[in-house]
């Protein structure tokens, strides 16, 4: 028993460093956003749940941030999850080859995301980018585009520069899933007479579960707070069409100078991440077991 | 035995960490500098800080400090710069923190509001260098008939032109709307790219001044539009839109303007691939060095027929310069404003960044700032945009333009931009 009571007090540090730097700001903004706190004076005045009320019934760019969220996180959902599952059943043996790719789809993960911002900004750029370039040189005018300038396609420019990024990540976790499978299974089921597909969908799928819960879950929670990309490459622009929740709090707080309401929305923000992820670990959850 | 000693021994560090940790933080902000100007009652050095956003004056800022510290050398200057994007966030920090931006700079406008709203400007209206400015080019600064920050910078937000190009194909600035467009066209014909428009960044919140300062001359128009009394589907504001559109639809802008940053705008003008940079004078000196051969003029939009035509152009006067009524060096921090106030040192850094300056009788040394100075003389409106304090507000306007170039009608950009500003209204 005494033993027990010691080993709390190891606890303590990791759990004084989570009040302080984790409880107290979130507690602190449930207080702010109950307030009209404009950033810089140091008087303010309560308004109850007039912030709230403000940004479910009042804020049609609160609603628009949402529904780019939801739009950035679906794209970014099933293209980064599908995309690294495939590079890592292609790259699944370690030959020397596929390490070497393995490592080359790694490469973008580490390089901070505002360089990639900005890379694939001059990449994008309709004057001067490459990509267009690249598109004319090759005959095919017609799919050049103005990827970052067109409300209708920028935000699924930046979904792919995110997949671009991060795919090779979610690829190390899903080839660690893989190789874990035991060789018996898949020699089981080609005896039994299975093609590669009913490998795949009775062996290779139940079987990264775990995995596809991490990458899943990862990618959601990151996709809703893509704060750095969108904020360095469109800036929420055009029109608000790369709006997100993350960038939307940022111009309220530091643009409009409106502390308090922007409190309010991290709030609105926090309990939305929660009740996807909530949502997603039960429906996978389920899966798994 | 020994387990016991151990656990005595983490649980008294653990402890002595929980304490010392709350201490420190308990006093973070108790801990003042109750001797007012204590060093320079002591004869030590004072440390004096300067936060701005103007990272392309470091250099010439860097000379002017050295010459203040040798003319004080009981004070030190302490500068940092903040990219614009990120200078409000990040101003306000400091300057509730009272340790640093003892000197600052600011933006007219909604800045200047919640700062001055604060009460964080020392007040200096009986500062004797205020003598050293043009007084009409000191009113973004007051407040109350207070002067609490001195704009040091005037800035034309007006286009930038090409006066070789414009030479060459005989062309003069217009004098009103069907001009312009004439103008436009022939540039167009000839292969230039008429105006190169940052859409993506900067463009709407600049050129929307000039191409709407005729159709509406009411200095209050954007108090009344936020207070309700006036609307953006107004005729004028309508007007407006539709004459975007129509630049936009006879390709008048370059191809994709709305993925075009400030940059690879500014690169086109550079590059002479374009006659007109809708930005403002501010980019001359950028261009100037991108391109030496580069002869460079101001021109404006006249949007109505010339008889109609009140204003010629518009100036911001920017890059206020005050003091944090919280800095513990306020005498030191006012030195050094009365020094960047002198005439000799204000033709310094306007010379030196190439930025025209609000302090009387400084002589400019380049065929820009000479040109752009002879802008003083006309009749200009300050910029409007800058006097819509709600930057949810300006930002609904400014992406009205955006969306008419996006193809949206006029008319439904400026009902859609009116339901934002009616919501903040209501909030």
């Amino acid at each position: 028993m005494k033993h027990s009571k010691t080993l709390y007090l190891f606890v303590l540090p990791g759990l004084f460093m989570y009040l302080l730097f984790f409880v107290y700001p979130t507690l602190n903004g449930l207080v702010l956003s109950f307030t009209d706190w404009e950033g810089i004076s140091s008087h303010w005045n309560w308004v109850g749940f007039d912030n709230y009320k403000r940004m479910l019934f009042n804020d049609d760019i609160f609603q628009t941030a949402l529904t780019n969220n939801l739009k950035f996180m679906l794209v970014v959902v099933i293209f980064q999850t599908s995309i690294s599952l495939i590079f890592a059943i292609l790259l699944l043996k370690n030959s020397k080859s596929n390490v070497f790719f393995r490592a080359l789809y790694f490469f973008p993960t580490i390089i901070s995301s505002i360089s990639v911002a900005f890379i694939w900004a001059f990449v994008f750029n309709p004057n001067v980018g490459v990509l267009n370039l690249l598109l004319g040189k090759a005959g095919l005018e017609a799919l050049a585009q103005n990827w970052l300038g067109d409300p209708k396609l920028a935000i699924y420019s930046i979904a792919f520069v995110k997949v671009w990024a991060h795919a090779g990540q979610m690829m190390v976790i899903f080839v660690a899933g893989l190789q874990s499978i035991p060789e018996e299974l898949y020699e089981a089921v080609y005896l039994d007479g299975a093609t590669n597909w009913q490998a795949f969908k009775n062996v290779t799928w139940p079987m990264i579960a775990p995995a596809a819960t991490i990458v899943v879950a990862y990618t959601t929670i990151q996709s809703f707070k893509a704060f750095d990309l969108i904020f360095a490459m469109t800036g929420g622009g055009p029109i608000y069409s790369t709006e997100i929740l993350s960038t939307y709090i940022y111009h309220t707080a530091f643009q409009g100078s409106e502390f308090g309401y922007a409190a309010a929305q991290s709030m609105g923000f926090m309990v939305i991440i929660a009740l996807i992820t909530m949502g997603q670990f039960k429906l996978l959850k389920g899966r798994s077991s | 035995m020994k387990r016991g000693v151990n656990m005595k021994k983490i649980t008294v560090t653990i402890l002595m960490f929980l304490i010392s940790a709350l201490v420190v933080a308990g006093c973070g902000n108790s801990s003042t500098n109750s001797g007012k100007e204590a060093g320079e009652s002591s004869g030590k050095t004072t440390k004096i800080s300067f936060i701005h956003w103007r990272g392309e004056d470091v250099k010439v800022f860097d000379g002017l400090i050295a010459e203040f510290e040798k003319a004080n050398p009981t004070i030190k200057v302490e500068m940092n710069v903040f990219p614009s994007e990120q200078y409000l966030a990040n101003a306000q920090a400091k300057l509730l923190d009272g340790a640093s931006g003892d000197v600052f700079a600011s933006f007219p406008g909604a800045q200047f509001g919640s700062i001055s709203k604060a009460e964080l400007y020392a007040e200096l209206s009986d500062a004797d260098f205020a003598a050293n400015y043009s007084p009409n080019l000191l009113a973004a600064g007051q407040k109350d008939g207070k002067q609490l920050a001195f704009p040091y910078q005037l800035v034309y937000n007006q286009p930038i032109y090409n006066k070789t190009i414009f030479e060459k194909l005989n062309l003069t600035p217009p004098n009103d709307w069907e001009q312009f467009l004439q103008l436009c066209e022939t540039l167009k014909k000839n292969g230039y790219i008429p105006i190169a428009f940052p859409g993506a960044d900067i463009g709407p919140g600049q050129f929307i001044n000039s191409m709407m300062m005729n159709n509406n001359t009411d200095e209050d128009i954007w108090a009344k539009v936020e207070s309700g009394q006036a609307k953006l589907t107004d005729e004028w504001f309508v007007r407006t839109l539709s004459q975007f559109k129509e630049l936009n639809d006879k390709e008048y802008f370059q191809k994709d303007s709305l993925g075009t940053s400030k940059d690879i705008a500014g690169s086109l003008f550079a590059q002479e691939k374009a006659a007109m940079l809708a930005t403002g004078s501010y980019m001359m000196s950028g261009m100037k060095q991108q391109n030496p051969n580069i002869e460079l003029g101001l021109l404006a939009p006249i949007t109505v027929a010339a008889d109609q035509a009140v204003y010629e152009g518009i100036h911001t006067t920017t890059f206020m310069l005050g003091v944090n009524a919280l800095s513990k060096h306020k005498d030191a921090a006012i030195k050094f404003l009365a020094f960047l106030s002198e005439k000799q040192n204000a033709e310094k850094y306007a010379n030196g960044t190439g930025q025209l300056v609000t302090v009387k009788d400084v002589s400019y040394k380049t065929p820009e700032l000479q040109h752009s100075a002879t802008w003083m003389d006309k009749k200009t409106r300050f910029q409007p945009r800058y006097l819509i304090a709600n930057a949810a507000n300006e930002k609904a306007v400014t992406t009205s333009v955006q969306a008419v170039i996006a193809g949206k009608t006029a008319e439904e950009a400026a009902k859609n931009a009116q339901a934002l500003i009616d919501q903040n209204i209501k909030k």
